[in-house]
């Protein structure tokens, strides 16, 4: 396998793999690699988000570092590590001044101020913008033009990550595959920042774009990180549902329009009198999660929106959602459209520190694949801010590792563990006759977004945890069995069957969590445990000698 | 069920056409996916939000450069022709050099 050697590896850029870029080059001269499996800075969550959340000029008077923690503590349902919260409200004014010096322009008001919104949850008015309502990709070009400025920062598109390489118990680099060539790589370095998003494509309607499939946390369970409360899976409570081509689009104007049920009724009077529509995400997804299961669905399986009597509120505020509808024969004004929860953020993932360190030496994590920060319940707009303030930790004290800890000397490790790596990469490259084995590798990710569809989604049975758990060690049987069509460069069907083997292992460690957590928090809402607990535990997962290992930890001083 | 026809400009100079069974309210990348999934695996194609903000999913389309998550595809239109940008270095098929 041929060898790349950089000071850091950053896989994934997003908002958090693209800050941890530009912040490490500030502190180390050396070579800083940039890798992501799609188009580097166009390709994750970050594309999509309207607006931030951040403290700054346009903060009311009575608004304080202290004030957002509470928001967060008070949202995370007693999950939410309070040294994540403090470190977020301590950093977001300057990183966000910061990014603003480097280019990126908020949006601004019709009295030239900053504009700045409402989210539910933030006690204060918080959330600003740029782009006109893109703030992901605002952010998103602005890091990519400050890295291109820095000679030291190489970026790398259409290259996926197999597998981690750990070395007398550090991260030391990664396998990968450049999907141009079909070449795999060993990419060496002294510290490995992990920014890989999301998990909202192990679902069957999601927000999130095609290359949200969770690798990140089974890169990092494979290499020994611990995983916390990887059962608590934000679902955007309003989002299309039909027609197909935009099922998944979020409707961010939910709360002020009226949901329905196939009665007609207003069913969040029933649930939330004071607050209806205007609730918590979760509260929100729960709700209609159990008038579906009720049996007061519509026919795909959600409820009506109607937004009419809003509706020159919304073409003012939501233009792209309200066009795209229109475009796609639903023309809110006159009509309701059919919507229900969709995957949406992973609020569990890797565990870290205030210094986005996992459990494991030299491996960072920054972003959506980091756990902890929002516990059960992530607010509105705190993603970006939680990319931009980890993101940077994570790129200032890797270059600080680089600059001060003895360097890893590759050459004395001259045997890695790669067994994971090469056994996918065997598979890909054998020949696989087309006659015996007909399931390719996209049909093993519709299996997964099956099985999480119909057992792991807002309800959970304890029969349908263990359901899901049988039908996904069924499936990982078949992965090995599947048939990789097309061998040449640029197959999707290569790239399917590596995101498949990382989908399996995430949705086992999402079930495994589920299954542990025997009580309804948050975003995990148990049929057969419908009470919150008083005592406070995170459900870590963690793999040793080829076995997940389950524990519950109770969370101090709660 | 209709039949679309889809004439995409390959690798190589090479051109394709397809005949890909119709579904009320596909996009363009919709009848990529089915392509994919259905008829030729070796076919490629950039996308990733689906939702008309990333643009990696840009490409001629009849002969204009469009999203082809954003473009609904018809069978009324006659043949649908598919080809790369013509600007920079294509990877492959439909796929540019990012
Ligand atoms: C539609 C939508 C709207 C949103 N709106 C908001 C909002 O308004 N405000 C807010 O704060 N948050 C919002 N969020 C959430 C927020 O956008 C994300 O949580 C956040 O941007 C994640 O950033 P990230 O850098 O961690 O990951 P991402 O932006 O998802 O980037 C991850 C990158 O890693 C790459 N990658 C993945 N696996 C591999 C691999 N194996 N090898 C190499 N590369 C890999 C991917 O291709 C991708 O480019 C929204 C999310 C969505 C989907
Ligand atoms: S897939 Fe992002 S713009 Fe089309």
């Amino acid at each position: 396998m041929k060898t790349i050697k950089t000071g850091i590896l950053v896989i994934g850029s997003g908002a958090a793999g693209l800050s941890a870029s530009v912040y490490a080059a500030q502190y180390t001269h050396e070579n800083i690699l940039v890798i992501d499996k799609g188009a580097v800075g166009k390709s994750g969550s970050t594309v999509g988000a309207v607006q931030i959340a951040s403290l700054g000029s346009w903060s009311h008077q009575d608004d304080h570092e202290e004030a957002f923690l509470q928001d967060i503590e008070k949202s995370g349902r007693g999950l939410s590590d309070p040294s994540l919260t403090k470190s977020i409200a301590d950093d977001i004014r300057q990183r966000l001044k910061e990014i603003t010096d480097w280019g990126l322009k908020l949006d601004k008001n019709e009295e030239q101020e900053v504009a700045v919104y409402e989210t539910s949850g933030h006690s204060f008015s918080r959330s600003v913008s740029a782009r006109k309502g893109k703030a992901g990709l605002g952010i998103l070009q602005t890091l990519i033009r400050k890295a291109n400025a820095m000679n030291h920062i190489d970026m790398w598109s259409d290259v996926i990550t197999l597998q981690l390489v750990k070395s007398a118990g550090r991260i030391i680099g990664a396998v990968v595959l450049d999907q141009r060539t079909n070449e795999p790589y060993l990419i060496q370095s002294q510290a490995v920042i992990l920014a890989t998003g999301g998990i909202g494509q192990l679902y069957p309607i999601t927000s999130n774009p095609v290359q949200s499939t969770g690798d990140g946390f089974s890169l990092s369970l494979q290499a020994g990180a611990q995983l916390i409360d990887m059962e608590q899976i934000q679902f955007y409570p309003v989002s299309m549902i039909a027609p197909q081509s935009i099922a998944g689009l979020c409707i961010s104007f939910y709360h002020f329009s009226k949901l329905y049920n196939r009665d007609g009724e207003r069913f969040m009077k029933r649930y939330q009198p004071d607050y209806l529509e205007n609730t918590t995400r979760d509260q929100l997804s729960i709700a209609i999660g159990k008038e579906v299961a009720a049996g007061r669905e519509t026919d795909h399986g959600g409820v009506w929106l109607d937004a009419s009597e809003v509706i020159e509120n919304v073409k003012r505020q939501f233009p792209h959602e309200y066009d795209l509808c229109k475009d796609r024969g639903i023309d809110l004004s006159k009509q309701h459209a059919e919507v229900g929860p969709a995957a949406h953020f992973m609020m569990g993932g890797v565990k870290i520190n205030s210094n986005a360190s996992s459990s494991i030496p030299r491996l960072f994590i920054a972003g959506e694949t980091s756990g902890g920060l929002h516990g059960a319940n992530r607010l509105g707009n705190n993603a970006l801010s939680e990319c931009l303030v980890f993101g940077a930790r994570a790129g200032i004290e890797a270059a600080r590792i680089l600059e001060e800890e003895t360097p890893v000397d590759h050459q004395s490790f001259a045997d890695y563990e790669l067994g994971w790596a090469k056994r996918l990469l065997t598979y890909i490259h054998q020949p696989h006759s087309s006659k015996s084995i007909k399931r390719r590798p996209y049909v093993i990710k519709e299996k997964i977004q099956s099985v999480l569809g119909n057992y792991v989604g807002v309800i959970r049975t304890k029969d349908g945890l263990c359901k899901a758990q049988q039908d996904l060690k069924e499936i990982q049987e078949q992965l090995f069995e599947t048939r990789v069509a097309n061998p040449d460069a640029y197959s999707r069907d290569i790239l399917d069957f590596i995101e498949a083997s990382h989908m399996l292992q995430t949705s086992l460690a999402i079930v495994r969590s589920a299954q542990m957590r025997t009580e309804s928090r948050g975003a995990h809402y148990h049929v057969d445990y419908p009470e919150q607990e008083i005592d406070t535990y995170h459900t870590c997962i963690q793999v040793e000698n080829e076995n997940m290992k389950l524990s519950k930890k109770p969370v101090k001083g709660v | 069920m209709k039949k679309l026809l889809v004439n995409i400009q390959r690798s190589g100079d090479q051109q394709e056409v397809f005949e890909v069974e119709y579904q009320p309210g596909m996009t363009v990348l919709d009848v990529l996916e089915r392509i994919y999934q259905k008829h030729d695996p070796s076919i490629a194609y950039r996308f990733s939000c689906r939702t008309g903000l990333c643009t990696t999913c840009m490409m001629m389309i009849n002969g204009k450069p469009g999203l082809s998550c954003l473009k609904m595809a018809s069978p009324d239109d006659g043949i649908l022709h598919l080809a790369p940008l013509p600007k920079g270095e294509t990877v492959k098929d439909l796929v540019k050099k990012m």
